[in-house]
């Protein structure tokens, strides 16, 4: 079930360019992260893929998405959402009215074999042990923690192929953060899923990706292996936050006033 | 004493026609985030085409039985939901509150107008649908068409509840009720949802309309309920059907009591207005209603 985007250009409301010439792949199995900084496009690219551009007012305007051979360029949420591709947007978007089990079971509506689901159900629990005991409670008043695990369990009830996380560390102790990836890492294996993540917390999400992207300024500036990344000194500078073999630009060693400012100077 | 509780008695049954026209509010709000203020037309319409497949046809030598004539209007306000929704309210989606207001309104002086066009404003004779006449419980006198409409009403708000927190459809529409983005990330089509809370409220305000007319007189005047049903719905809160029925009863309530004690000294104004006193003070104090939703704001 790869993933492939070649030379995909965003343009939001037919004025805003967002994506320009994005490639991308994915293969079966494994998992990707997607890094950058702010509005460097990362989430419209999961947006191109999930078709959730839409309600945006964006378009793939060039370029093809292919997912599992099929042209699922520009194609309705829904089909898409069809197809096994299901993305976690950002910002812990639980249905905050209604109960966690309600939220667990929206993301099975699509499914009418209730036993598989029981089963599937059964499953999350074991990635989410703390599940069990919020069934019945309102979604909008969990933690934030217990909101990311309920969203990515909802996601699992639908049984992606593609699993599409949009920073699932937002907000969380780092402790927990280190958790959730694990159990990501887990999900990945265990469940043969394909994985897309878009992250600002890089040293945690890298540990368990596969591939990594760069975006910059909406396009991939770089991408690799994870070993290739890891070992990439502007990555090491830039995402990992520690300093190059040769301690150049390392971070403590500039004096403040050159730290500062830099674009006077 | 006994002409008191015969009173709560009546007010609780008026109370939960209210409700049943507030809850086809509810139904339409809780997908579409739009307050139909037409609503009130609505179920005037689903009158008069129920009157016309009924005593109308009949009129000309073609009387239906009464069952057809029932299955005829449902499949009419089926058409004429998904009618009002494609071609008046969905253009209008993510607009500002103020745009569907207006249509809203539009809507309602444009279909009372279609209404006198093919009806023409007389009053008419509504069939007998329910049975009428009254049965008595220990010394009180209790509408059988009210009661049947209660019941109906009590029925309906569960059923509908049961079927929002239950069943797999009924969770789609409840998603997308929360909020249309992330309904559309689960793969809910929200189209799909809206289309389907407008047939279910055109269908509920003509089940009102029903309860309301069984043999009585049908006229263009009978939308008001629909004015008289927005401060149950705000009340009950507009998320919420299981409130509907509840304000419903306790605007009933009200209105009955205004009416006995209050209207002799006010020259009949008080039980007119209470509804709308009560209307105004949620919006100031709860506007969420006793059961809406409220944003939930965590720190």
């Amino acid at each position: 079930m790869s993933l492939v985007l070649s030379n995909v250009d965003v343009v939001y409301g037919g004025v805003i360019h967002v994506l320009r010439s994005a490639n991308l792949e994915v293969p079966d199995g494994k998992m990707a992260v997607l890094l950058g900084s702010n509005g460097a496009g990362k989430t419209t690219t999961l947006k191109a893929i999930s078709g959730l551009l839409r309600s945006d007012l964006g378009k793939v305007t060039a370029g093809r998405v292919h997912f599992d051979g099929a042209d699922i360029t520009n194609g309705a949420p829904t089909d898409i959402f069809g197809r096994g591709i299901v993305q976690v947007m950002e910002g812990r978007k639980v249905l905050e009215h209604l109960t966690v089990e309600q939220n667990l079971l929206v993301g099975a509506h699509r499914r009418s074999d209730q036993k598989a689901v029981k089963d599937d159900l059964q499953r999350v629990f074991g990635y989410f042990p703390r599940l069990p005991a919020l069934l019945k409670r309102t979604a909008g008043y969990l933690s934030g923690g217990e909101m990311q695990m309920l969203l990515i369990g909802r996601a699992l009830l639908a049984r992606p192929k593609l699993l599409m996380l949009d920073e699932p560390s937002m907000g969380l102790a780092p402790i927990l953060v280190e958790q959730l990836f694990e159990i990501i890492g887990r999900i990945k294996r265990e469940e043969g899923l394909t994985i897309l993540l878009v992250e600002q917390n890089a040293r945690a999400a890298i540990g368990q990706c596969d591939y990594g992207y760069v975006m910059d300024g909406g396009r991939v500036v770089l991408h690799g292996t994870r070993a290739q990344l890891e070992n990439n000194q502007d990555v090491q500078e830039f995402y990992l936050g520690y300093a190059g073999a040769d301690g150049r630009n390392r971070f403590e060693n500039i004096k403040h006033y050159r730290r500062r400012k830099r674009w006077l100077g | 004493m006994t002409a008191l509780v015969q009173l709560l008695i009546e007010g609780v049954m008026v109370g939960l026609v209210y409700g049943l026209v507030a809850i086809s509010f509810v139904v339409i709000y809780r997908a579409s985030r739009i307050v139909n203020l037409a609503q009130g037309e609505v179920l005037v319409f689903g009158a008069l085409v129920l009157w016309t497949f009924t005593l109308g046809l009949t009129q000309f030598g073609y009387g239906l039985p009464l069952l057809a004539s029932l299955v005829a209007t449902l499949a009419f306000c089926v058409l004429f939901g998904l009618a009002l929704e494609r071609l008046v309210f969905r253009p209008l989606i993510s607009q500002p509150a103020f745009a569907i207001f207006m249509a809203s309104i539009a809507l309602l002086i444009l279909l009372r107008g279609l209404a006198q066009l093919g009806w023409t404003a007389a009053t008419r004779p509504f069939p007998v649908i329910l049975p009428e006449g009254g049965f008595m419980v220990g010394p009180f006198l209790i509408n059988t068409r009210l009661f049947i409409g209660g019941a109906f009403t009590l029925v309906v708000a569960f059923g509908l509840h049961a079927f929002f927190t239950r069943t797999r459809q009924g969770l789609r529409l409840a998603a997308v009720a929360e909020s249309h983005d992330i309904a559309l990330s689960l793969g809910v089509s929200v189209r799909w949802a809206i289309a389907v809370a407008w047939i279910l409220g055109t269908v509920v305000a003509t089940c009102a309309a029903v309860v309301l007319l069984s043999g009585r007189i049908v006229s263009l005047d009978v939308a008001q309920i629909g004015f008289k049903a927005l401060p149950v719905a705000l009340l009950g809160g507009l998320e919420s059907i299981r409130g509907a029925p509840l304000a419903g009863i306790l605007i009933g309530l009200g209105e009955v009591l205004a009416m006995a004690y209050l209207d002799p000294l006010t020259n009949g104004a008080a039980s007119g207005v209470l509804p709308y006193l009560v209307m105004i003070v949620v919006l100031l104090i709860r506007p969420q209603g006793l059961f809406g939703w409220k944003k939930i704001e965590r720190l």
